[in-house]
């Protein structure tokens, strides 16, 4: 037997050979081919990875008791993979059903032409409900499970695909929305914080979003990253007193015919920000509506961001720097012949009037123009602006709130400043603050001399970890003993004027305000600005309440206007503050 | 001994072609085997990866719904709407006249409510995917073989 010989056998595993070889070759030149390596790359950076952001979960805002101001709900984006579309009409019957679309416009984007790599995806909505989404999952099984027979093209939801995602939500509505800000939710790629906490810790909440490459391939195992949500914040603010104001404010605003009105309650103790209710105030869920709500120039936050000469108010600061002086003591006599002249200018009362003898407590009293001017001129214009500024007149009070304004005060040496601004300033004139600024700076009274840092953020919750925020003392402009003075002296005064503010069983300090409006032709004669400032008890102040109601038709007046805002404001609030008539606190004590 | 079987395969050459076939068979079956191995824990490492991926959707979804339904108990509870349902059941504002104010001993006031989770409560960030579903096949064996060689009884010198 020939060992080499050949025989079919050998022809047909010779082939077979040849053949397994040629697939080898073929297989090495497909490998190695230029445009084979061109191919592989395109394909493994279109479908080898996704390159995702991770964007983390935006931080809750909790009012100081863990009421949640702001979170985050469950959203829907509808859109269409145009490759899996087979029935536009149904689509398009649906999307005008269910989405609020208009059924033509849908027919045409569910139409459209599927262009691999430039025309794929189409987002017909966003922002759709939980409830919308469940309503076409059922609808799409119900499409899906009708029974067809073969060949048979039936209505179908083919394509229309949804993906849920996060969306801020305010579900207190308007409530304290001027302290919140609001978050431009529909810009899902931009959105940022306008206003309010929302705008100053805008970072903090958003935290740090994460960009990373996946492979798609299941083999190749990559975890996804935890990002860590944004840090959550806890505010000063008492939903409930926050609610109380704000209905209050706007009884009071309607009551009067004002423009606007702001209330703010501190606690002077450590100028916690426990309530600050503005007009308007906007919905932050349809944050859109801003430029209706706000026309033109109007403030987002007037207790921040608009400035206005305060009027007698002021005057507050005035008694506690002469007193802190030592100028002047509460029995200090003054004869008061109606007018005063400062710089060549003559200053009346604010009814024309000469009050004859008064002691400090009735000047404060009875608001007296001439006797503040004459304490203000006693103590000079050094002395008088080093202790306005003391107080942080014309400057920030550094609230953590975004938008904070101030009118810088004009000082002697200033172009701006004339001798009589030493007269006018003295009861709230020709100075212009904030509401916040002034409350700021009146707090000092109420808390023993000391003005601690105004805020609205109490703590900080920041990868499971609570960090409060500590009071800090920001000034001390007056002694602790002038500030119960001047306390006794308000309450004395509020007391013998039987004040509208008056509030049965609890002991209260406070100054009206009224304050002529300037213009550019000067000052108006028609209309006012009416505050009134407030705290309590005088034995041991916890709370501090501004008023300030813009331009009221009803009264120019602030003892008449705002006053009684107060006493609504602080009756309430003694009832939320679980704080107890004098006579009954003082028993506990 | 030797002889005698060379003798036999001599006279014998089809067992020269078995013992051939018997050696591309025993190839075959190895590579067959290794493929099978290699197979199996391709196949096992993608079950494991979409596992994870949907375990991860599924992560977020759940997180989302946390969310979702915080915010829904936030509305249910809001100000405006516990005030309503007060006012329906028959509640009225506290006033300061009629408040009656009790002495209660021991009672220090609202507490804020801890919003930070408890410190034992919060899981530790660990690897979600174990270095044995990463390791190639080879890098498997030799991990494999380090671990049995280390596993090894020593054996001290007499």
């Amino acid at each position: 037997m020939n060992f080499f010989k050949i025989t079919r056998i050998h022809t047909a595993g010779f082939l077979f050979a040849m053949m397994a070889l040629l697939i080898i070759l073929q297989l090495l030149r497909i490998q190695t081919n230029v445009n084979a390596q061109v191919l592989r790359e395109e394909a493994q950076a279109r479908y080898g990875y996704e390159r995702r952001r991770i964007i983390p979960e935006r931080g809750a805002i909790y009012d100081r008791w863990g009421h949640l101001l702001a979170g985050n709900q469950e959203v829907y984006e509808v859109g269409l993979a145009l490759n899996q579309v087979s029935d536009p009409q149904t689509i398009a019957m649906v999307a005008a059903s269910l989405l609020d679309l208009n059924q033509a416009d849908a027919f045409a984007l569910a139409s459209t032409p599927y262009v691999r790599g430039q025309q794929e995806y189409i987002v017909l909505k966003d922002f759709v409900s939980a409830e919308t989404i469940q309503q076409l999952e059922d609808l799409q099984d119900q499409y899906a499970n009708a029974k067809t027979r073969k060949g048979e093209i039936t209505p179908n939801l083919n394509g229309l695909h949804w993906t849920g995602h996060l969306q801020r939500t305010y579900p207190e509505n308007t409530l304290a929305s001027n302290v919140l800000g609001f978050y431009s939710f529909r810009d899902r790629i931009n959105g940022t914080g306008y206003f309010g906490v929302e705008e100053k810790y805008n970072e903090l909440l958003a935290g740090v979003p994460l960009d990373v490459v996946l492979p798609v391939d299941p083999k190749e195992i990559t975890e996804i990253p935890t990002v860590a949500p944004g840090a959550s914040l806890v505010l000063t603010i008492d939903r409930e007193i926050q609610a109380s104001v704000e209905r209050i404010l706007d009884e009071a605003v309607e009551r009067n015919g004002a423009v606007s009105g702001t209330i703010i309650v501190l606690d002077p103790r450590n100028n916690e920000i426990l309530a600050m209710a503005t007009t308007p105030r906007l919905d932050p869920n349809k944050y859109w509506e801003y430029s209706q709500i706000f026309p033109g120039a109007t403030p987002y936050n007037r207790a921040i961001s608009q400035t206005y000469e305060p009027g007698s108010v002021l005057k507050v600061l005035t008694m506690g720097s002469a007193l802190d002086a030592g100028v002047v003591t509460p029995d200090t006599t003054f004869l008061d012949t109606g007018a005063i002249e400062v710089g060549g200018i003559t200053i009346h009362n604010w009814d024309g009037g000469a009050w004859g003898w008064q002691t400090m407590t009735g000047c404060m009293q009875h608001s007296l123009n001439v006797c503040l001017s004459w304490v203000a001129t006693e103590l000079g214009p050094t002395r008088f602006y080093d202790y306005l500024k003391a107080f942080g007149v014309g400057h920030r009070t550094n609230v953590d709130l975004a938008g904070e304004k101030i009118w810088p005060l004009s000082l002697p040496g200033d172009e701006n400043w004339y001798q009589v601004n030493l007269a006018t300033n003295s009861f709230g004139q020709g100075v212009a603050v904030t509401p916040l600024q002034m409350a700021v700076s009146i707090s000092a009274v109420a808390n023993d001399g000391n003005i601690m840092a105004p805020h609205v953020v109490k703590a900080i919750i920041q990868d499971g970890k609570q960090r409060d925020v500590r009071p800090m003392i920001i000034g001390n402009p007056i002694s602790a003993q002038t500030a119960h003075t001047l306390t006794e002296m308000l309450a004395v005064s509020l007391e013998e004027e039987s004040s509208n503010a008056l509030v049965e069983g609890y002991r209260i300090a406070g100054k009206t305000g009224t304050a002529q409006i300037p213009s550019p032709q000067g000052y108006l004669d028609d209309v006012t600005n009416a505050s009134f400032v407030g705290w309590g008890p005088v034995d041991d102040p916890q709370f501090l309440v501004y008023v300030w109601i813009e331009r009221p038709a009803s009264s120019p007046w602030g003892s008449v206007v705002a006053a009684p805002v107060f006493r609504d404001v602080v009756k309430e609030l003694v009832v939320l503050l679980n704080i107890p008539p004098d006579s009954i606190r003082q028993q506990i004590r | 001994m030797s002889e005698r079987w060379i003798n036999a395969y001599r006279q014998a050459p089809w067992r020269t072609q078995l013992q051939w076939i018997g050696i591309f068979l025993l190839a075959l079956i190895g590579v067959i085997l290794t493929a099978g191995l290699y197979l199996n824990i391709t196949a096992q490492a993608a079950a494991a990866g979409v596992e994870i991926q949907i375990m991860e959707d599924e992560r977020e979804t759940l997180q989302r719904q946390i969310s979702d339904q915080r915010t829904r108990l936030a509305h249910l509870t809001s100000a405006a709407v516990m005030e309503k349902r007060a006012l329906e059941l028959g509640y009225e504002r506290a006033d300061v006249e009629n408040a009656v104010y009790v002495v209660v001993p021991g009672y220090t006031g609202r507490q804020l409510a801890p919003l930070a989770l408890p410190a034992n409560s919060i899981n530790q960030e660990q690897p979600l995917v174990l270095p044995a579903y990463r390791q190639s096949l080879w890098e498997w064996l030799f991990q494999a073989t380090l671990r049995l060689q280390n596993n090894r009884p020593q054996r001290g010198l007499p």
